[in-house]
């Protein structure tokens, strides 16, 4: 008897271990595998997902990408990288979409620590990874340091946090405008700095602090609450006694949530504008309870805001086929549209070598934005995204009363002469509160 | 040439009569070459990157046993020991420009001194006081590497370390063969007089006390020691995988070697091995059902707990071999009497 | 002046909070001698207990919290009786048990939500000003609602007649035993008082926080912290620890906005700072048994 009850657990294990050696995908040969990698129970990965699924539906509803003389389908294959958990998860998984799946590229990745090591995997392998998530400079800059090595990475989306910084500084300046103009401050506008702890923010404390005086504003503290804090009500105490008028937030976390509930709640009397990844998100007005109103933050879409004639049609039919106005990691859409197919239906291979030699110099337009690569400042390839007007800019967003309203860039002046306006955007709107504490 | 006989048949002998009459030294000898020839079988890098894995997290696990489940000391907080161990190496790889194997053994010492920094306060402490304080540890640590983000990378961690080695059979051979080499050690370690003590510290400090040992001594020992293996398990963790980050003082990696440690088996060292061998690839496998995975993998912790609170290894153990009542010698249970002594066994 | 009063709220809001889990936490480790990881895990459930009520039934707040807290002792019950009492003569394996417990409950959520952040209702609207302080009216509450049920827990415990077996069972298992206390039943009754207070923290604290399915750890963290800091057991320990441990965070908070990523970290050093002083704890006893 003894000995019957131990034997159930050798046929187990052995079947265990059978299967899993076994498992191995069965590759044909007449497509394209595609890897969707990214945090799928997480609303990020799911964008990541809709959007690979939207792009592959396009395409081979046309019958396929043209390699050469043969049509090939694509074929999505997603990997839920556990990335917010576990990095060792995100770095199997991504091995065993190469080696496993054996596909022919990746898109996607989103917490930066695990990007850096599924990078190193995939430009091993030779795989062609571009990423739609982490936006971290230094991800680029080896590719730039390590160009033979690093050569497969390409930024998809989005922009690199020191161009998401100059973005913001713009958004910062278009608000104080319209504070002077409506609300009639005159001397300078005080502005408290609110960013998480998180390295990407921490440069940006001396930046903001030599920046603001040279844009008319004054800096009035700086608060750097954890990026995963859940109250914050003594900040926002503190940042009212301070006298701000525009909150800066540097937020990627869901410190975002709270800090935008609670100062509206406690109606705070300042604008909250930067970049605060939880407002672009659709779910934002819900989680907070529809506290978030009047919120800025730079964003990729919005709805009606048109940037260059992809966009309406792109977001309009994400929009009737996943309910909700796209974010920024629906960016694989475009990875595999525009950079991955067009650049393969251009020369007629999957040869990883030629697609990046190719890719690297292409310049070409993409539903946000138009897309160039550059190089750094000793002439090297980075794969990362040129950042200015004609190219990406991205945009900024107002929520108001529920809606996501596009408003930046309004008569945005990057330079002597050019003056940007995107199609569709609309005026800034300053709350109630506000404005009766500074209207008399 | 008749040495090479003489001990070619010694060999023989031993295995026929030490090895082959007891199932789980078998199984030992089995997972051994089981781990060695495994790259002959497949080079598929996916699977060989599982098992160096679950390698790495073995070292781990079983230094969590050297510690909590032999001396007592039961630490919820030995993230700390492999992250220190990570992080250490990776700095020193990348400063320093040395290699790994000058990088790992030094932040495995980092992982000593972690040990003794521990140690001292867990000395006062005693069960669940201890087991609590040390939970606070790598979370210090945690608040430290996000003070100095110039020198740690702050959330984003250390990248650019230098490979392990070039290809992956190598990393998997430099990684396997001294996951066996470590574990093999720490279970010598047990097995020795040290080991007594340790687990005699475990049963009853003050007796041990009472005996004329210096139990300060050996508790920090026991936390010097636990803190190398776990360090150099981080120092090959930080190599393999090219980053350091926070990720490897988060608080669910050390509770996830107390579960493996506690699935396999605690005090015996091959149980959190074998538990890690076992959940790690059985978890990997479950990407098939990738929204499930966690979830399966707590309800089978819990449903083994439930019929094996001891431990599944240990548990194994007791099925298939009994001790003689006598001797104390151990037998295959399907023997009627002791092949030492003869005694009948029940 | 308006700063300390900041540090006065928020540190008397925090350690509420706190005290409701510690001393809940500290009863089941008394009475039943299990560290239950899983602790603030109900504490969670509750939480998005309360979520799907008022979401997707409609219901208000109120009716919502009482389901909740019902809810989740049923639930802490039934986990007791399936998976803890069988093996809780294995300290270890109840342990991992809890950690599993915990994972169980996280995964749960996490299917069901999926991980995105939510969040519920205020029970009252708005805030109030005090000296130049803004409060919400909700964290006024929270702070009278976990007063009130701690005084209601005292009373049980040192005036009701099982009150006074909970406590002896806490202070002798095998004596109380003798005496005619059934031990086993006691140790659900306690199972299920203190996870009905776990999950009556998480109701009243869900709409100052956002909920997502790791909304456990760091709670967990900072209980235990507090617990040991009181010393294991005592719930007057609990409850001091968990007031020091809430101001001090405020603390952190106000006077270096800087470091506010750091609270956690500087609560905890300073639990570690007082065990080196007092190993056992501010108000701890050394249990017979542990010697």
């Amino acid at each position: 008897m003894k000995w019957l009850k131990s034997n159930v657990f050798v046929p187990v294990l052995a079947f265990v271990f059978v299967m899993f050696f076994w498992a191995t995908a069965f590759a044909a040969s007449d497509e394209i595998r595609i890897g969707v990698i990214g945090p799928m129970k997480f609303i990020q990965g799911k964008s990541q997902w809709n959007g690979a699924v939207m792009a592959a539906e396009e395409i081979n509803a046309k019958g396929g990408v043209k390699v050469g003389s043969k049509m090939m389908k694509i074929k999505l294959i997603q990997a839920d990288s556990n990335e917010f958990l576990s990095i060792t998860d995100a770095t199997n998984a991504m091995e065993r979409l190469i080696t496993r799946d054996k596909v022919h590229f990746v898109v996607g990745g989103f917490r930066t620590e695990a990007v850096f090591a599924m990078q190193d995997i995939a430009c091993q392998n030779k795989v062609i990874f571009i990423g739609c998530g982490a936006a971290s400079d230094e991800l680029c800059n080896r590719v730039a340091k390590y160009y033979d090595q690093y050569k497969y990475f390409f930024r998809g989306t989005p922009f690199n946090s020191t161009a998401l910084v100059k973005a913001a500084f713009s958004h910062v300046g278009s608000t104080a405008e319209v504070l002077r103009n409506e609300l009639g401050i005159t001397g300078p506008i005080k502005v408290a700095f609110v960013a998480e702890k998180a390295q990407w923010a921490d440069a940006m404390v001396p930046a903001v602090q030599a920046t603001l005086p040279k844009m008319g504003m004054e800096l009035v503290g700086v608060w750097r609450p954890s990026p995963v804090a859940t109250d914050v009500s003594a900040e926002l105490s503190a940042i009212q006694r301070s006298g701000a008028q525009i909150i800066f937030t540097f937020f990627s976390s869901s410190v975002g949530i709270p800090f935008a509930r609670q100062a509206n709640e406690l109606k705070i009397p300042a604008m909250q504008v930067g970049i605060n990844v939880e407002a672009q998100k659709a779910e934002f007005w819900q989680a907070t309870r529809g506290q978030g109103n009047y919120v800025i933050t730079s964003s990729t879409y919005a709805r009606n805001v048109e940037c260059n004639e992809l966009t309406k049609p792109f977001v309009e039919a994400y929009i009737k086929r996943f309910g909700e106005v796209p974010t920024y990691t629906t960016g694989t859409y475009e990875s595999i549209k525009m950079s991955l197919v067009d650049t393969i239906e251009m020369i007629g291979t999957l040869d990883p070598d030629k697609i990046v030699a190719t890719l690297e110099n292409r310049v070409y337009k993409t539903p946000p934005s138009t897309i160039m690569y550059v190089k750094d400042n000793l002439g090297r390839h980075t794969h990362d995204l040129k950042f200015g007007p004609g190219y990406a800019t991205g945009i900024a967003s107002q929520w108001q009363d529920g809606e996501f309203v596009g408003v930046w860039p309004n008569k945005w002046k990057p330079a002597p002469g050019v003056e940007v306006t995107f199609k569709g955007v609309k005026p800034i709107k300053i709350p109630p509160w506000m404005i009766k504490a500074y209207k008399k | 040439m008749k040495l090479i006989l003489f001990y070619l048949r010694k060999l023989f002998a031993v295995l026929k009569n030490e090895v082959l009459v007891l199932p789980s030294r078998v199984a030992v000898i089995i997972f051994f070459l089981f781990i060695l020839l495994l790259p002959l079988f497949t080079d598929d890098l996916y699977v060989l990157r599982v098992f160096t894995l679950a390698s790495i997290f073995a070292i781990f696990a079983a230094s969590w046993d050297l510690l909590s489940g032999f001396t007592g000391q039961l630490n919820f907080g030995h993230a700390l020991f492999f992250g220190v161990g990570a992080y250490s190496a990776a700095l020193i790889n990348l400063h320093w420009q040395l290699a790994p194997w000058l990088s790992i053994p030094l932040g495995a010492l980092i992982g000593v001194a972690a040990g003794l920094i521990v140690g001292i306060p867990a000395l006062r402490l005693k069960g669940t006081y201890l087991a609590l304080t040390t939970l606070a540890f790598p979370i210090i640590v945690t608040g430290l590497v996000f003070t100095f983000p110039d020198f740690t990378g702050g959330e984003l961690g250390i990248s650019g370390i230098q490979k392990l080695a070039p290809t992956r059979i190598h990393e998997y051979y430099i990684i396997s063969i001294l996951m066996l080499g470590l574990c093999t050690i720490m279970w010598k370690i047990t097995d020795s007089n040290t080991g007594i003590i340790f687990h005699a510290i475990r049963e009853d400090e003050i007796a041990v006390r009472a005996s004329g040992v210096n139990t300060t001594r050996y508790k920090l020992l026991a936390f010097c020691l636990s803190g190398f293996f776990a360090g150099i398990a981080g120092g090959l963790y930080a190599h393999f995988m090219r980053i350091a980050g926070p990720s490897v003082l988060e608080i669910s990696l050390s509770f996830m070697v107390v579960i493996w440690a506690m699935f396999g088996g605690a005090a015996t060292i091959y149980g959190p091995i074998g538990a890690v061998f076992f959940l790690y690839p059985l978890v990997e496998f479950m990407h098939v059902i990738q929204d499930y995975r966690t979830l399966m993998f707590a309800f089978v912790v819990l449903l083994v707990l439930l019929f094996m609170p001891d431990g599944l290894f240990r548990w194994l153990r007791e099925k298939i071999e009994t001790e003689c009542p006598r001797c104390k010698v151990r037998n295959i249970a399907t023997r009627d009497t002791c092949r030492i002594c003869t005694a009948p066994l029940d | 002046m308006s700063i300390i009063l900041d540090i006065i709220v928020m540190g008397l809001i925090k350690g509420s909070i706190y005290a409701l889990l510690a001393i809940s936490f500290s009863l089941i480790f008394g009475v039943a001698r299990i560290v239950n990881i899983a602790h603030t895990a109900f504490y969670m459930v509750a939480a998005y207990c309360i979520y799907t009520v008022t979401n997707y039934m409609g219901w208000s707040a109120v009716p919502a919290m009482f389901v909740a807290v019902i809810l989740s002792v049923i639930l802490g019950m039934v986990i007791y009786k399936v998976f803890l009492n069988p093996i809780r003569e294995h300290e270890g394996a109840v342990l991992i048990a809890t950690m599993a417990i915990a994972m169980v409950f996280q995964e749960v959520m996490t299917l069901f939500f999926s991980g995105s952040f939510l969040s519920v209702p205020n029970l009252i609207d708005g805030y109030f000003i005090i000296f130049g302080v803004k409060v919400f009216y909700q964290q006024l509450l929270t702070l009278c609602a976990a007063a009130l049920v701690m005084v209601i827990l005292m009373i049980f415990l040192f005036k009701t007649k099982l009150g006074l077996a909970l406590r002896s069972t806490a202070q002798d298992r095998e004596v109380a035993n003798l005496m005619g206390i059934n031990e086993s039943k006691v140790a659900m009754i306690t199972m299920g008082i203190a996870i009905g207070l776990a999950g009556f923290a998480g109701a009243i604290v869900v709409p100052l926080e956002i909920l997502e399915p790791h909304m456990w750890a760091t709670p967990l963290v900072m209980m235990m912290a507090v617990v040991v800091l009181g010393g294991l057991g005592s719930l007057k320990g609990s409850f001091v620890g968990a007031y020091i441990m809430g101001f001090t965070e405020a603390m952190v908070v106000f006077l270096s906005p800087q470091g506010a990523f750091l609270k956690i970290s500087v609560a905890l050093l300073i639990m570690i700072i007082v065990l080196l002083i007092r190993p056992e704890g501010l108000f701890g006893v050394y249990f017979e048994e542990e010697r």
